[in-house]
């Protein structure tokens, strides 16, 4: 017979320490970060060239500039067309992508280990002699309107941009879906790319992350070779804080016809990712919404079968980004829901968590680090975060000692500081006719109904 | 380290559990990952989605693990976990620092051996809730949300396994008794329909001896019954046929689709490499022609479902521009697979080179290795097959794929459910 216990939780063994891989860092001439990672598992190499060229710099009739000229980098240089460009790659067994985001632009290369130098070689073609030929800058365009289209008739992501509208003051760029809307990327020519990319892929405040099967001193000659004549500074910068569009709370549905479900979200301003709480609030969160045995999944999923899922977030940027609750869930249940995460909120600024709560909360956060090192991607991905937040070079080293310092008494404090029940934005997508009386009844605010724009 | 030689070792206890152990102990994580033999082409008619549902239903407890313990304890210790649900077989897995694999094998073992003691009326109809909302959400209230329902319909015929999808029908889901989950699981559940793999950080001998310990005392269970229907099928379609669906959708979409050879087919290689050279990276076929040079298509999928009864799947879709002209994009599309009767070698080299470096890429992740690892072992009882994959798509000769296109991806094989923007009536 088995000495088995089956009753109890097996004990965890010995923990086997795993550091933060050592990172090898360069200040380049030019200003750009160099970053590399020696990772010798398997024969691959993941590449992050970051450019502080970013959405959050662009006013609103630029909206989606950085994002197109990124889509559209693809297309080809002044010595390939987009596609030769493509076959120059792929027959390496190499890819090349590019995105705007709101703090920049990043252009990624995933590729083995022995195909690097012709890569990274391509890599920098593609950046710094970019043609943007007429037909693939229209071609980018017209993928990024028919997006646009698509996202105002998905339920979840119009309910998503209608969020980011009430929860930001309409100047800031935060308050506006990052591709741009349909009048500001329409109106985009190929002059507009040239010129934003000229001016602004500039390699000053900026890095590149190399992580993978290769040595430092191999990177720091490909660099020289390819990118040791690119200078200068982008010349578009960030120019604004974050700020609400109001401290009321309000409630406001988009109208869908003959939805079955409704898209819910509730959420406010949150808190830029430089804020001194930054640890004590991500575990305030993942208490609230941030784990599957989250307050908010455990009732709204697991106690009221409310829903497929529901989380919070904070997403952290370099001015405060949004704090959000989201999820979906049926038509008869929908006021309920939103009582539950009123509550849920309620509950977490005002009582806390508690000393159970914070210990998974951390012990989850701690755990997790350690297995999402696992990759030359993820490890270029957490790297990366360093260069575009400007955070210490010990940061990753001592993450979970700062995760595991945090207090329920900290979280506690984080939390009512910065989730604010009285003046969340509360918005959905669904059936006015259906779910708006009970909404109301509610008595949280007026109820707004908005209709789609097509 | 060659490029694809990941480690591991088989072994089968006494009540059938077949086990692969495949170490790495580069970073201190372990995955496991048990595949069970059964998807939705084991429901009968009138039990759609129930796979499904009963995979909800193993994470609501067992004999010693109460309601939500599971995740609560994964989550606990830094870990991941979740199930999913296919057509052929449910797989269940989690990643947790390697110090505490005990944990993840005496969860997965008391829900092998000992989940019928804590279900009950209670957590059924709470997941019946849950997974009707997961519907709702990820199919009816979505754009498109029902193109692969219609697509199997002209597929596959009315008594085929594959027939009907996943998630199934709401009424059937509504139906769904306590007695269902005890039967299912009877039949199902057991050791000799699964293979569990553990990758990562492992000692293989102290591994298998701490398997042994959690699952060897589970009863095997009776062999595993013939598929419901008749899955049996005739190699092509037959004609075009065609599902038109005007609806309220963003944009104008043509999805096509084959019938091609099963999984275990050696000629499902040649399958693969085609979707390649029709879809994979921005050289593709379909990319190069459709939307960068004629810009007719904002953008192209292509995919092929590894199946194994009777008939497995290739589908491309295309998305139109606002406005455009769904029949001109099908007569696109259409010239794009003739074409590839054409197909040159320089293709080929280029899919298999992005192929190598996916397939690589894929392999950094344990949790990556044990799945696959899994389905070889329990599709082919080989799951040394993983480290041969690249030499059987490299086998696939340029010819082969020429024929394909003119055996497979003509008009006398094709089902066509094609998407027209209400507002552009």
């Amino acid at each position: 017979m088995s000495d088995l216990d089956r009753g109890r939780r097996p004990t965890s063994g010995p923990i086997r320490d795993f550091d933060f891989p050592d990172v090898d860092r360069r200040a380049l001439p030019n200003g750009l970060d160099l970053r590399v990672v020696h990772m010798n598992r398997l024969p691959v190499v993941s590449v992050n060239l970051f450019i502080r060229a970013g959405e959050s710099a662009l006013s609103d009739h630029n909206a989606g500039l950085a994002v197109l000229t990124a889509d559209a980098l693809e297309g080809g240089t002044k010595k390939r067309s987009g596609g030769e460009l493509s076959e120059s790659l792929e027959r390496i067994g190499a890819r090349v992508s590019a995105t705007g985001a709101w703090e920049g632009t990043s252009v990624g290369l995933s590729c083995l280990a022995d195909r690097l130098p012709e890569a990274l070689g391509i890599l920098a073609e593609t950046v710094l002699e970019p043609d943007f030929p007429d037909d693939e800058v229209a071609r980018a365009r017209d993928q990024q309107l028919a997006a646009a289209r698509q996202r105002s008739m998905d339920p979840a992501s119009l309910a998503t941009d209608t969020a980011l509208t009430r929860y930001f003051a309409s100047d800031v760029p935060y308050a506006r879906p990052i591709d741009g809307t349909a009048e500001s990327i329409a109106a985009m020519s190929r002059d507009d790319l040239r010129g934003y990319a000229e001016a602004n892929y500039r390699p000053e405040g900026g890095g590149l992350i190399v992580v993978g099967d290769v040595e430092t001193s191999e990177v720091e000659d490909m660099v020289g070779q390819y990118l040791g004549a690119w200078t200068g500074s982008p010349a578009t910068v960030p120019d604004f804080s974050a700020r609400p569009e109001t401290k009321d709370r309000r409630l406001c549905i988009v109208h869908r016809e003959g939805s079955v479900q409704s898209e819910i979200r509730v959420g406010h301003i949150g808190v830029p990712r430089a804020t001194p709480d930054y640890y004590a609030l991500s575990v305030a969160n993942m208490v609230l919404g941030g784990m599957f045995t989250s307050r908010l999944n455990l009732n709204l999923r697991e106690e009221n079968g409310f829903t497929y899922g529901v989380r919070s977030r904070f997403t952290y940027r370099s001015e405060a980004g949004p704090f959000q609750v989201s999820t979906a869930v049926g038509n008869d249940v929908t006021a309920a829901a939103v009582r539950e995460i009123m509550a849920e909120l309620q509950g977490m600024a005002e009582g806390g968590p508690t000393d159970e709560e914070v210990a998974a909360a951390r012990d989850y956060a701690a755990g997790i680090f350690g297995l999402q090192l696992e990759t030359a991607g993820q490890v270029a991905t957490r790297v990366s975060q360093l260069v575009v937040y400007g955070l210490g070079d010990d940061y990753f080293d001592a993450y979970r000692t700062n995760i595991r310092g945090v207090t329920t008494e900290s979280v506690a404090t984080a939390a009512a500081r910065h989730i604010r029940p009285d003046e969340v934005q509360i918005v959905l997508t669904g059936d006015a006719d259906v779910v708006g009386p009970e909404l109301e009844e509610l008595g949280l605010a007026p109820l707004e109904v908005m209709s789609p724009e097509k | 380290m060659s490029l694809l030689s990941i480690p591991f070792e088989r072994h089968r206890l006494d009540n059938g559990l077949k086990v692969v152990l495949s170490p790495d102990r580069s970073v201190p994580i372990v995955a496991t990952n048990l595949w069970y033999g059964v998807g939705s082409r084991n429901e009968p008619a009138g039990k759609t989605g129930f796979a499904h549902l009963f995979e909800h239903m193993m994470f609501q407890g067992s004999a010693h693990v109460p309601k939500n313990k599971h995740f609560e304890l994964i989550e606990r210790v830094g870990g991941t976990l979740n199930a999913t649900t296919w057509f052929d077989r449910t797989n269940y897995f989690e990643t947790v620092p390697s110090n505490d694999l005990e944990l993840a094998l005496w969860l997965e073992s008391d829900r092998m051996g000992w989940m019928l003691p804590a279900m009950d009326q209670e957590k059924l109809d709470n997941q019946r809730d849950v997974v009707k909302n997961e519907k709702r959400q990820r199919y009816d209230n979505q754009p498109y949300g029902d193109w692969d329902e219609r697509l199997q319909a002209l597929v596959y015929p009315e008594d085929h396994p594959y027939r009907h999808t996943v998630i199934g029908s709401m009424e059937d889901i509504d139906a769904a008794t306590l007695d269902d989950v005890r039967s299912f699981f009877e039949t199902f559940y057991v050791p000799n329909n699964a293979v569990l793999t553990i990758a990562g950080d492992i000692d293989p001998a102290h591994a298998l001896a701490q398997v042994e310990r959690y699952f060897g005392e589970i009863h095997p269970g009776d062999p595993i019954p013939a598929l419901p229907g008749n899955p049996d099928i005739e190699p092509l379609i037959g004609s075009t046929v065609r599902d038109h669906v005007v609806a309220d959708v963003p944009l104008p979409r043509v999805i096509m689709a084959f019938r091609i050879p099963p999984y275990s087919s050696p000629d499902f290689a040649v399958a693969e490499v085609s979707r390649s050279l029709l879809g994979t990276g921005r050289a593709s076929r379909f990319y190069k022609r459709l939307v960068r040079e004629r810009r007719i298509a904002k953008g192209v999928v292509t995919y092929v479902f590894p199946l194994l009864s009777g008939a497995s799947m290739m589908l491309v879709w295309a998305t139109g521009f606002p406005g455009s002209d769904p029949a001109e994009l099908e007569a696109a599309m259409s010239e794009e697979l003739e074409a590839l009767s054409e197909a040159e070698q320089s293709e080929v080299d280029r899919a298999i080179a992005l192929t190598e470096t996916d397939l690589v890429r894929t392999l950094e992740r344990v949790s990556e290795r044990a799945d696959l690892l899994s389905m070889f072992d329990l599709y082919f009882d080989d799951p040394g097959r993983l480290n041969s994959e690249l030499d059987r798509l490299r086998a696939v000769s340029v010819d082969q794929i020429r024929a394909f296109a003119g055996d497979r991806l003509g008009p006398d094989n094709r089902a066509v459910v094609v998407y027209e923007p209400e507002s552009a009536r």
